[in-house]
């Protein structure tokens, strides 16, 4: 009797183990993402106040719109190196239209149209010509930059007026930056779960053969990826032109590994196939609270990045280490199941 | 043969690379005598990209001479390519904007060995070997610093925002601040010193951290327009009603209207136009065998609410104010 009591005690507390493992497993990211705060606002006062992270969404809500953009093409086998040289032409021809014109609602179509164009001849590379999307959309990165260096010879231009409401504006309490990224944030999610084309982007990452032979149609699905992709990177060159007040031909450089920061910190694969639009939210969401607190605290430059480092491989490989456990769990107890 | 969309792209690429690269950039000047190379360190750079403007101007004033720009990229590797492509072209004389000076050092000296004549600017190298013409990092700050003086208050609390870890400009502009006023005013405190490279959105995304770690900060002490423009903007986007002391270098057009403005206190001028006159001279000098000066320099002018307005005129004439 009282060896049955402790094997039930002894199967409760192992399945309560392994539900605890499970729960650590799958939300491990979010877990790192709370833990930061927590150590955080136990290190600096003013990291919990509400206009500190008014500041951290803001300054977070350009690279997190690319980072969107990233995880939809990463998820489907596929890269944006071009990201940052991108959003500089989108924005820089948005705010020469502006001062052209004056128009403010049309300058936003068209940065975001030009990102859309930008984006669907990488894709049309990528899906007619079997290109590599690294290679493809490297030599649009340095078309881009050419391009938007060419427009204005190199200089900024200045006095912006109302073309920064884009990105300096409020609505209801909200900066007009974070406004446009929780509009980001929700369409990518949605489009992940519950669209037929999330499912296919999901698919052809996953395995691209199967997908093909499931009647999947890749070079459609491919290229509406990128069309998506050239709309967040569209709205984030005058999202960023705007919030600067200056159209800078030279900006943007290295977003793009920002971005893919963002996403494989969230969990997104780079072998295809996996990642979701909340997980790139929290991993956008750790470096951010990461560069933040280093400044609150007035951690010397060099130092800086030596900690983030540091701190995203911890991050990644606890994730990577929590996900392998996971999985090992799982096989694990269907070879039980099968053997039993 | 079956003609393919692959194949009209391929030959129409060939057909484009060929015209372009048989063009002689001497043609575009008729039978120009002297070829010089530039050699800038990265004209994605506003400042740099305003002097490659001016270099190519300044060379027009000479019927005998012609000038190709050649982009550095900001990357050492490329820049010393470049030397050595000029010297096997058979440029007649390379006037070169370093990007990391001791690393350009040698195939500077190695292309001079070989017959090139070669002029620094923008920063020189400590080599006085070396021809050059530049403005003074240190003067550039030291205006600012003599000025902030006797206008930060008694036991100010300021922020500085440094450029890219190991330029000589933001070094040389930073020992300025040092000597001409940190050391003289040891009441004032550095509430924080970061590297913001020369970037507006840098400066900004740090000096809204500063804004919410110090409530006070009296003066932006800054090594350049951009990174100073910057923190103007996380100024304004914080509701303040007042703007602190703010202080930058390169006398940048938006700095001119910040100053017009009264947002920021004042700027030295690094005048492009002017050292492109001057090395273009130096240059023509060189190959005309009438050089007696081979090291000139520029003034750091200093701008404020007092003079701004002779400053905007000059960039309306350049063109970057409309």
């Amino acid at each position: 009797m009282n060896e049955t009591v402790k094997t039930v005690a002894v199967k409760r507390r192992s399945s309560l183990g392994v539900h605890w493992s499970e729960l650590t497993s799958k939300y491990s990211i979010y877990l790192v993402l709370i833990g930061m705060i927590v150590v955080s606002s136990f290190l600096s006062p003013v990291f919990l106040s509400e206009t500190n992270f008014s500041n951290i969404s803001r300054q977070i809500s350009i690279t997190t719109i690319l980072a969107f953009g990233q995880t939809l093409l990463i998820i489907c086998g596929m890269i944006d190196l071009a990201q940052g040289s991108v959003m500089a032409l989108a924005g820089l021809l948005a705010v020469i239209f502006f001062k052209m014109t004056g128009q403010l609602v049309p300058s936003l179509f068209v940065g975001v149209l030009v990102g859309v164009l930008c984006n669907l001849a990488s894709g049309v590379i990528v899906t007619n010509f079997n290109t590599p999307p690294f290679i493809a959309t490297l030599a649009m990165q340095t078309a881009a930059r050419g391009a938007a260096l060419l427009l204005t010879s190199g200089q900024n231009v200045y006095q912006l007026k109302d073309f920064v409401l884009w990105g300096q504006g409020i609505l209801l309490g909200i900066p007009t930056p974070v406004i446009f990224l929780i509009g980001v944030a929700i369409f990518s999610w949605y489009l992940l779960n519950h669209w037929r084309l999330g499912r296919y982007i999901y698919a052809i990452g996953g395995n691209q053969e199967a997908a093909r032979a499931s009647g999947i149609k890749i070079k459609r699905t491919k290229l509406m990826a990128f069309g998506i992709n050239g709309v967040f990177v569209g709205l984030a060159g005058v999202l960023y032109m705007s919030r600067v007040n200056a159209g800078l031909p030279n900006a943007g450089v290295g977003f793009e590994f920002d971005a893919m920061t963002a996403a494989i910190i969230g969990g997104t694969s780079f072998s295809g196939g996996v990642g979701t639009a909340i997980g790139t939210l929290a991993g956008a969401f750790i470096m951010g609270f990461l560069s933040n607190i280093m400044n609150l605290l007035g951690v010397q430059s060099y130092l800086q990045q030596v900690i983030k480092g540091a701190i995203i491989v911890m991050a990644v490989a606890y994730d990577i280490a929590s996900k392998s456990k996971r999985t090992k769990t799982i096989l694990g107890n269907i070879q039980e199941k099968t053997s039993g | 043969m079956k003609l393919s969309v692959k194949n009209c792209l391929v030959a129409a690429a060939a057909i484009i690379t060929a015209t372009v690269g048989a063009a002689d950039p001497s043609d575009a000047q008729g039978a120009s005598k002297y070829r010089i190379a530039y050699i800038a360190r990265a004209q994605g750079d506003s400042f740099a990209a305003w002097l490659a403007n001016e270099m190519v101007a300044q060379a027009k004033q000479y019927p005998d001479i012609s000038a190709t720009v050649f982009d550095g990229q900001s990357r050492n590797d490329l820049i010393e390519a470049h030397i050595e492509n000029a010297v096997q072209n058979k440029f007649d004389l390379v006037i070169i904007q370093p990007y990391d000076p001791p690393i350009q050092l040698d195939p500077v000296k190695q292309a001079m060995a070989k017959g090139m004549k070669v002029i620094a600017t923008n920063p020189k190298f400590t080599d006085e070997s070396i021809p050059s013409v530049d403005a003074n990092p240190y003067q550039q700050g030291a205006e600012n610093a003599k000025l902030a003086v006797n206008q930060i208050p008694k036991k100010a609390q300021v922020v500085v925002l440094l450029g890219p870890a190991g330029n000589p400009h933001s070094m040389g502009r930073r020992e300025a601040w040092q000597k001409e006023f940190f050391d003289k005013r040891p009441d004032v405190k550095i509430l924080d010193e970061q590297i913001a490279n020369w970037n507006k959105d840098e400066g900004m995304r740090l000096t809204e951290d500063w804004i919410q770690s110090h409530p006070k900060i009296d003066a932006v002490i800054s090594m350049n327009d951009n990174m100073a423009a910057g923190a103007i903007e996380a100024i304004k986007g914080s509701g303040a009603k007042s703007y602190p002391l703010v202080y930058g270098v390169d006398g940048t057009a938006e700095a001119c209207l910040l100053i017009k403005d009264g947002k920021m206190t004042s700027t030295t001028l690094q005048n492009a136009h002017e050292l492109a006159v001057k090395s273009m001279k130096m240059a023509h000098d060189m190959l005309t065998g009438n050089a007696t000066n081979l090291h000139d320099t520029i003034q750091a002018e200093l701008i404020t609410k007092d003079n701004v307005d002779k400053y905007i005129e000059l960039h309306k004439q350049l063109g970057d104010i409309k």
